[in-house]
């Protein structure tokens, strides 16, 4: 399976680049100084130290915004927002102010360790790095001689910048397995979109006039720039229409709240493309120029009325008239805002295509305040050649849905195909950063699938409850400890970014590289000569062909080539569709046996004395990595069980009392948080809690787990998981 | 050379309740770890109306750094003290930690510091906005949505002094005559 790379680079060709080594590039003046700002001698100036501010990126979440690490005599003082960081808006949220606290943090992992007691019993002893990397390889290696190499799978994080190594780790080794973080995220909003354009683009938050969200809690999800640009400006002229079952930030912040039924946006955006086209809102010249299946498109919306849909999403009839009315007026500086999470229900693709449709009737692509598809910086990728492997099978989830992703693959059907060994056993597992205990759902069968492996090892920083659950854990730098690759964040304004250690590693920690690299040379030669560089090589040759990008990042922390987005760029070209138009109705989808246009499903009825769990995310926490960390978790101690108060009424429960939650597959207990901010059919609680490592010393016995309660169900489309499809009872404790 | 009167000038509509502002003041400031402690932080005030039609704000807080300071008035020892550029702060050798200038200040915005065993509070972050690079108090550089706005009301062309002329404004707790300088865009 492993994939033959065209050219191999020789060591001595990759080298010939540049030999240069990468200096750590400091700030200088490039730091905007505030005005004229004299001493008043009253105050004494802080005593001066050996004082460094280092261009960096943070490493908290998944938007990887410009930071600046002010160090003091080796140890970091404070972590700024870099003002030359366009994409975040020169800000830096909560989790990444309170970064500085990851290397200092007593909890953090300081040496491998190998365990000794009963697997998540959480008795290690210290190693070296020696013999814990020989123990990694000689395991991989046993796998790979009784199971094929397809035995082992590598799960990894994204963002680190180094995961790339840990994927070419997996590539090299042989593995077709390799399980990454959208499934459990967007591939459901990856897939809808790119159905209809031939890419997923990104709304234009900033110049749009009317912004509708569903499913996108923009002011607690914390999304760059978008968190920041979806606030009114000066006039104060957007509207935003806010749907969602919770009164969030969001909801706070929004022209209007709609507490819309679980599971049932599709309806309402099915009834809005319906009052659209019946009233001859839209497009009509883009409609004819730029799409095609518009003619399926009005029969199919035919029963779709808003008197239907109202019904089915619980928002009134005329509410979804006057919506869709003012979104097509609006337009085409107006956009259905679709978010990035569609791990809600197991119809989440088509929800997005119905989303990505509606954009389109009304003109909205590629246009100021429309739709924009995303941009990238040009790099030079490290090309390797990987070993291949004979006898290797294919991914052991092939075949489950109709659009796999081929390196991402899907979380909830590999949890379910290795608990069976079907197709065939898998028996070792390599974890990097992706904390699976918490995010994939159904907790206990994730378990159990951890259960039947012979060789367990996670690479983290601190003991999440994957590293609790392994049998060798080795520690990793933190984002604020190493030299990363230089990434490029894709989107309408695309930027680079890169990482240079603001102090050493501390303890026996070490980056990714430096582990694969020594796991490389263990598992043989072969594998060991795709690793064959240094970090400093490797940033080089990505800037082969545009050293400028480097001399950006070292002088300025970040590179861009514009500050607008490069609007009208696809015009008048084929979008990479079949048609090269954009596919109201999808051939593709119908030649797979799906529905080319979307149909509705409603969200299964809740009976009497259940809750539908939803799950959703705040400003402090990122998924399952950051609830331990002491800033962060002052501001959150525990999670509460969201219940309306008119359901607390019927069911005889009071605030802050201990209850039960209860669905087919777990229980967990938390505090009941009685409040009118959701709807009362449904119950919420925050995740990052209910932890089972006691290595999380700030969080451990607080509060409850969602993946623990959550059932293992998914996009059969997009292989996405289906967070939002559980039903709870909760009882008194 | 004219003194300054520093002032934050702050548009709550823009508020998202994210505490970044508190996270970054406790890092700038080595505010010790504990709810109890703080410089400066966000109150969610209480749900408005009845489900669905329900509303919510959001109000940063921290030491209005008045111009009439009752914390200044009450401590015995003249540890609390206004800079001539307008700071109200502790000076930490002369404070006994008779914490009588918690009790008086009307914003609850001190707190007594363990480590350094004196009341604490906001000095807009004087070792930044005095520092070399001339730095913005901690707060105001990292908010996400840009609330807060920092300047001197001293300098007519300052952005606070615009914003204050452009639109209208509110003080904490008026009717206490400690006459505050944070300003909140009604």
């Amino acid at each position: 399976m492993s994939r033959l790379i065209d050219k191999k680079l020789s060591r001595r060709r990759f080298l010939g680049l540049s030999s240069c080594t990468l200096a750590t590039a400091v700030v200088g003046s490039q730091v905007k100084v505030l005005r004229a700002l004299a001493t008043s001698g009253d105050i004494s100036a802080p005593v001066a130290g050996k004082d460094d501010s280092i261009f960096t990126t943070c490493g908290m979440c998944v938007n990887k915004c410009g930071v600046i690490a002010r160090v003091r005599d080796g140890v970091i003082r404070k972590l700024d927002p870099n003002p030359n960081f366009i994409k975040s808006r020169a800000m830096l949220c909560a989790r990444g102010n309170a970064g500085v606290q990851l290397v200092y943090d007593p909890d953090r992992l300081k040496y491998p360790l190998i365990r000794t007691g009963e697997r998540g019993e959480g008795k290690f002893r210290k190693a070296t790095w020696e013999e814990a990397l020989d123990l990694v390889a000689k395991n991989l290696n046993t796998i790979a001689d009784k199971y094929t190499r397809a035995g082992v799978m590598f799960a990894s994080t994204e963002g680190t910048y180094q995961d790339h190594f840990f994927n070419q780790l997996a590539e090299c080794f042989g593995s077709p397995n390799t399980v990454r973080h959208p499934t459990l995220c967007l591939s459901s909003n990856i897939q809808g979109f790119s159905a209809t354009y031939g890419t997923n683009p990104t709304p234009d938050v900033l110049n749009a006039d009317y912004i509708i969200m569903s499913g996108a809690n923009r002011s607690e999800a914390l999304i760059t720039p978008d968190s920041i640009d979806m606030l009114k400006g000066d006039g104060g002229r957007r509207k935003i229409i806010y749907l969602d079952p919770r009164f969030t930030k969001t909801a706070a912040k929004a022209d209007k709240w709609f507490p819309i039924k679980a599971g049932t946006d599709m309806a309402f955006i099915l009834a809005m493309i319906h009052v659209i086209v019946t009233e001859g809102l839209y497009d009509k010249d883009y409609v004819r120029d730029n799409t095609v299946g518009f003619d399926k498109l009005l029969p199919h919306v035919a029963p779709y009325t808003p008197e239907w849909a109202q019904g089915a999403c619980e928002i009134a009839a005329d509410d979804i008239r006057k919506v869709a009315r003012e979104f097509a007026e609006a337009a085409p500086k107006a956009v259905y805002y679709q978010g990035r999470r569609s791990s809600f229900t197991s119809n989440d693709t088509q929800m997005r295509r119905a989303m990505a449709i509606l954009n389109a009737i009304v003109g909205n692509w590629d246009v100021k305040g429309g739709m924009i598809p995303n941009a990238g910086i040009k790099l030079t990728p490290h090309d390797y050649l990987a070993p291949w492997y004979d006898d290797v099978p294919g991914r052991i989830d092939a075949d489950s849905v109709a659009f796999l992703s081929e390196k991402d693959g899907s979380w909830p059907v590999v949890q379910e195909r290795v608990l069976a060994a079907k197709p065939y056993p898998i028996k070792g597992m390599m974890i990097y950063k992706q904390n699976v205990l918490a995010s994939v759902p159904d907790r206990a069968k994730t378990v159990k699938m951890m259960d039947q492996m012979d060789f367990i090892c996670t690479i983290d920083i601190t003991m999440s409850d994957a590293a609790w659950y392994s049998d060798v854990v080795l520690p990793e730098a933190t984002y604020l400890e190493r030299l990363d690759p230089i990434e490029s964040l894709g989107g309408p304004v695309p930027v680079a970014v890169f990482r240079q250690p603001a102090v050493e590693a501390k303890f026996e920690s070490k980056p990714c590289l430096w582990i694969m690299q020594e796991l490389a040379t263990r598992l043989g030669e072969e594998i060991a000569e795709t690793f064959n560089f240094t970090m400093d090589e490797y940033i080089h040759h990505q800037v082969k062909d545009n050293p400028k990008i480097l001399v950006d990042l070292k002088e300025k922390g970040v590179y861009f080539e514009r500050t607008e987005p490069d609007y009208g760029s696809t015009v008048g070209k084929k979008l990479k569709t079949i048609s090269g138009k954009i596919e109201i109705f999808s051939q593709r989808y119908a030649d797979k046996g799906l529905d080319p246009l979307p149909v509705y499903s409603s969200p299964q009825a809740i009976p009497a004395g259940k809750f539908r769990l939803i799950v959703g995310r705040h400003a402090f926490f990122t998924h399952g990595t950051t609830a331990n960390n002491a800033y962060l978790h002052e501001i959150m101690p525990d999670n509460t069980l969201w219940l309306h108060s008119a359901a607390a009424t019927q069911a005889g429960l009071t605030h802050g009392q201990r209850v039960k939650v209860r669905s087919s597959v777990g229980e967990e207990t938390l505090s009941l948080e009685v409040t009118d901010k959701i709807r009362p059919d449904c119950v919420y609680m925050a995740h990052g809690f209910g932890v089972m490592s006691k290595g999380l010393s700030n969080i451990y016995g607080k509060g409850g787990c969602d993946a623990a309660l959550i059932e293992t169900k998914y996009c059969p489309i997009s292989g996405n998981a289906a967070m939002h499809e559980t039903l709870v009872e909760v009882v008194p404790a | 050379m004219k003194n300054k009167r520093f002032a934050i000038v702050l548009d709550t509509n823009r508020c998202i309740d994210c505490k970044a502002c508190t996270v970054a003041c406790k890092t700038e400031n080595h505010v010790p770890l504990g709810t109890d402690n703080y410089r400066n932080w966000v109150g969610p005030e209480p749900l408005r109306g009845t489900y669905p039609d329900l509303g919510q704000s959001f109000t940063p807080s921290q030491c209005q750094h008045c111009s009439n300071p009752p914390c200044e008035h009450v401590c015995p020892t003249g540890a609390t003290t206004v800079t001539p550029d307008g700071i109200v702060h502790v000076i930490e050798h002369k404070c006994i930690g008779c914490k009588y200038c918690m009790t008086a200040c009307p914003y609850d915005a001190r707190y007594y510091n363990e480590e350094i065993e004196a009341v604490d509070k906001c000095t807009f972050c004087s070792q930044r906005i005095y520092g070399e690079n001339g730095q913005l108090p901690a707060c105001v550089e990292t908010c996400p949505t840009k609330v807060r706005v920092f300047g001197d009301l001293n300098d007519p062309n300052s952005d606070v002094s615009k914003l204050l002329a452009k639109y209208p404004s509110r003080v904490l707790k008026p009717a206490q005559g400690t006459k505050p300088n944070l300003y909140y865009l009604i």
